[in-house]
């Protein structure tokens, strides 16, 4: 099998898998209960969870633990909607956001809240310009992924954040960190609301992070027992690979992302020799994507044929599949361009060896493709 | 040129006799405390110097480490000629942004043919030769231009970072830290471990009425508080059954009193044992009955050895301010019981009289309680880093 589907999701590392066995048996008892079977998990718990705010030098009431990036971004931008919409009712996000941001916009549109879309440059950094000027006072909230899911987009969030610092200090900034993290290194302290998952680097599915920065106040969506802004029992095995695989994705990134960078290299290359194929790269796309455009063949023959070769990619994001590419469709705007993308998502653990068989098998599918039209 | 650490001692550089022994000390702890980073140190009476790559990481331990005054990132030079100083200083400026600047020179060696301020002014005039528009701010510039001269190297740095100062722990000896779950012994210890004490902490434990959590709490204190010493060891006295023969055989005005002075007795004859020269313990003049001046000599007359209360003259909230800064307080607050606060009279005496404590002690075997909590002491070392979860984290 020749997996270059990572940025989908991840398989989980057997470390992890072995932490998620023994914790699931050896720690069940509650975190929250007075007997020492509930202490023995509430020490690891603690553990598990300074483990994360140690990574990122964060406080551990600024960490709050979800089920993924999707209830992240809806507890970052719905608590922030609830908390602040006696302030305003704008809220601005990027083109070249998640499906599931968009979702969340859709519901606080139906709910009387503005939502406004800030125009990125040809590079897909958004345009601080536009930026400056859709801020208003009403403006309480805005959302710019820190990395984008189908061209691997890297946006600067630390000037985004002091450019609606000047503008509204008291704008809330969330980005959705899910394809950033791991990948490329993260300071959470740029921005006042992050998301990630686990499962994008390595670790179990069900289970991600919203970052909260201290001094921003937001409601919860969900209610319980505790006055957490995320009420319920912990999941301990399901944070503890959290934990894990934070620690491992998170350590000698740059020793990866070189190995990744040259099997990127290694695909690029051999693709320039079909005159029609278009890859879909601005210079801040971060090189564990590669997304290429096939123009004359529609990506799902394409994806299926390869699929009987036991390699896996994506036509765009897994969570948007079939529909037009909104991000190439944004850079590019060429319809043909984003309607036919292949998004190639590569891990350190990708080997030279796949890419070839990758490559073979590429290169006998397209020929006969190519003949059909 | 090189990158490289300096360090630059706090208040040791004040021993005259002794200085070899607080530097070497300071050493020994700055490599326990990099134990995880690869670096290395070489220093001399005036200076040690880190050379390493994750100069950030090495930083933020060393801010947490005390006998230092301050550290820089510099970068090194192999030589002291003033041509080559000149011509990789205007190199090194070429990537700062600045308008003002200033230079200040140190030099190590006296035998210098130039003396501060001539490399001072030569370096200026160079500087406004070379870069455009940029000028000379003596009080308040954007970019301060440090260069040290010493035997043979020099070195350029433009940032301070303050140390946390005090001696190296250790270089004064041992301490005995009667450590509770409340705020204020963490940050009773971290003071003493400022003054260069090695601290290890006694912890009185009264299961079932104080639960693991609370032991788990006081573990966590002490983990904090390795990060200044690279490590604590916790000894954890059983008291239960002394507070149970107070609790049922003493008048309960004194149970506070009585329960102060047994805890001093243990320590103090467990200080002789693991030779601490000093008990510590975390008392504030009135904040809580057995802390009145009265409750403070009735207590203390027990034992011989001298009590170090660093926190005696502090408010509530000077305390907690400092302890917020080591992060103990979060821990602190966690509303586990303790031993202080499980059978806790209604009306504590707040001038408790000598010869009525001494009189009210005697209802209960003391001597044989105490002989029977040392011999069960649970001696817990706790690291900086929690191993215990390696394998599964």
């Amino acid at each position: 099998m020749v997996y270059l589907d990572y940025s989908a999701t991840t398989p989980v590392l057997p470390e992890i898998l072995d932490s998620y066995n023994k914790v699931t048996k050896d720690y069940f008892g509650n975190p929250n209960s007075l007997h020492s079977l509930g202490t023995k998990s509430k020490e690891l718990l603690n553990e598990a969870l300074k483990q994360i705010c140690d990574i990122f030098k964060i406080n551990n009431k600024e960490l709050i633990i979800t089920s993924g990036a999707t209830e992240s971004n809806n507890m970052a931008l719905i608590g922030t909607a609830l908390s602040c919409g006696k302030k305003g009712s704008r809220i601005i996000v990027s083109k070249l956001e998640h499906e599931s941001i968009y979702g969340i916009c859709k519901y606080l549109e139906k709910n009387d809240f503005i939502i406004d879309y800030v125009n990125n440059d040809s590079d897909g950094v958004i345009d601080f310009e536009d930026l400056k000027k859709l801020i208003t006072k009403d403006t309480i909230l805005v959302s710019i992924c820190a990395v984008n899911s189908e061209l691997g987009i890297r946006q600067p969030l630390k000037t985004i954040k002091q450019i609606i610092n000047k503008e509204n200090p008291n704008i809330i900034f969330h980005s959705d960190m899910t394809q950033a993290i791991g990948k490329v290194p993260v300071i959470l302290n740029d921005v006042d609301l992050a998301s990630f998952s686990a499962h994008k680097i390595y670790g179990a599915k069900g289970v991600g992070v919203l970052y909260k920065k201290n001094s921003v106040n937001i409601k919860p969506i969900m209610y319980g027992s505790s006055d957490n802004l995320r009420p319920g029992t912990p999941p301990l095995p399901l944070i503890v690979t959290l934990s894990k695989a934070l620690r491992i994705a998170t350590s000698d990134l740059s020793k990866k992302e070189a190995k990744i960078a040259k099997l990127n290299e290694k695909i690029s290359l051999s693709l320039k020799k079909y005159p029609k194929i278009l890859i879909n790269k601005t210079k801040y796309s971060i090189p564990h994507i590669l997304n290429i455009s096939l123009m004359d063949i529609k990506p799902e023959t394409f994806i299926h044929a390869l699929e009987k070769h036991q390699i896996y990619v994506s036509s765009n994001t897994a969570c948007s599949s079939g529909k037009i590419s909104a991000a190439v469709l944004n850079i590019y705007k060429d319809k043909t361009r984003a309607l036919t993308t292949l998004r190639i998502s590569l891990s350190h653990l990708t080997s030279n060896e796949e890419i070839s068989v990758f490559l073979n098998a590429f290169d006998g599918i397209y020929d006969k493709l190519n003949k059909l039209n | 040129m090189k990158k490289i650490i300096i360090i630059k001692y706090g208040e040791l550089t004040t021993k005259k006799d002794n200085i070899s022994f607080f530097i070497n000390t300071l050493k020994d702890n700055i490599k326990n405390a990099l134990i995880n980073i690869n670096h290395e140190i070489i220093f001399d009476k005036g200076r040690m110097f880190i050379s390493t790559e994750n100069y950030e990481e090495v930083v933020e331990v060393l801010t947490n480490t005390f006998g230092i005054h301050e550290i820089n990132i510099a970068y090194e030079l192999d030589n002291n000629n003033i041509e080559l100083i000149s011509n990789n200083l205007l190199e090194l400026l070429k990537s700062k942004e600045f308008n003002t600047f200033k230079v200040n020179t140190k030099r190590s060696d006296k035998n210098y043919p130039l003396n501060s301020m001539d490399i001072n002014k030569k370096l200026g005039s160079l500087i406004l030769n070379k870069f455009k528009n940029k000028k000379v701010d003596v009080h308040n510039p954007d970019l301060n231009i440090n260069v040290e001269i010493r035997f043979n190297k020099s070195y350029f740095y433009f940032e301070k970072v303050k140390g946390i100062g005090g001696y190296p722990v250790g270089t004064l000896g041992k301490g005995l830290l009667m450590l509770s779950g409340g705020i204020d012994s963490p940050v009773a210890g971290y003071y003493a471990l400022k003054r260069g004490i090695r601290i290890e902490a006694i912890y009185f434990e009264s299961p079932p009425h104080t639960s693991l959590n609370a032991k788990n709490k006081v573990l966590s204190l002490a983990r904090e508080l390795s990060k200044y010493g690279g490590y604590v060891k916790v000894h954890i006295v059983n008291f239960t059954k002394i507070q149970e023969a107070i609790y049922k055989n003493c008048p309960h005005e004194y149970m506070i009193t009585i329960m102060r002075r047994i805890m001093y007795r243990i320590s103090e004859r467990l200080s002789y044992k693991i030779n601490a020269k000093v008990l510590i313990n975390g008392e504030s003049v009135g904040q809580v009955a057995s802390q009145t001046l009265t409750s403070m000599r009735v207590i203390n007359e027990v034992v011989k050895i001298p009590v170090l209360r660093p926190l005696a003259c502090f408010d509530k909230i000077e305390i907690i301010n400092v302890a917020k800064n080591i992060n103990t307080y979060d821990i602190s607050i966690l509303p586990y019981e303790d031993c202080c606060t499980i059978f806790v009279p209604d009306h504590p005496v707040i001038n408790p009289i000598s010869s009525l404590a001494e009189e009210y002690e005697k209802l209960i075997p003391y001597e044989e309680l105490i002989n029977e909590a040392l011999k069960n002491i649970e001696v817990i070392k706790i690291l900086k880093e929690n191993k215990k979860f390696d394998n599964i984290l």
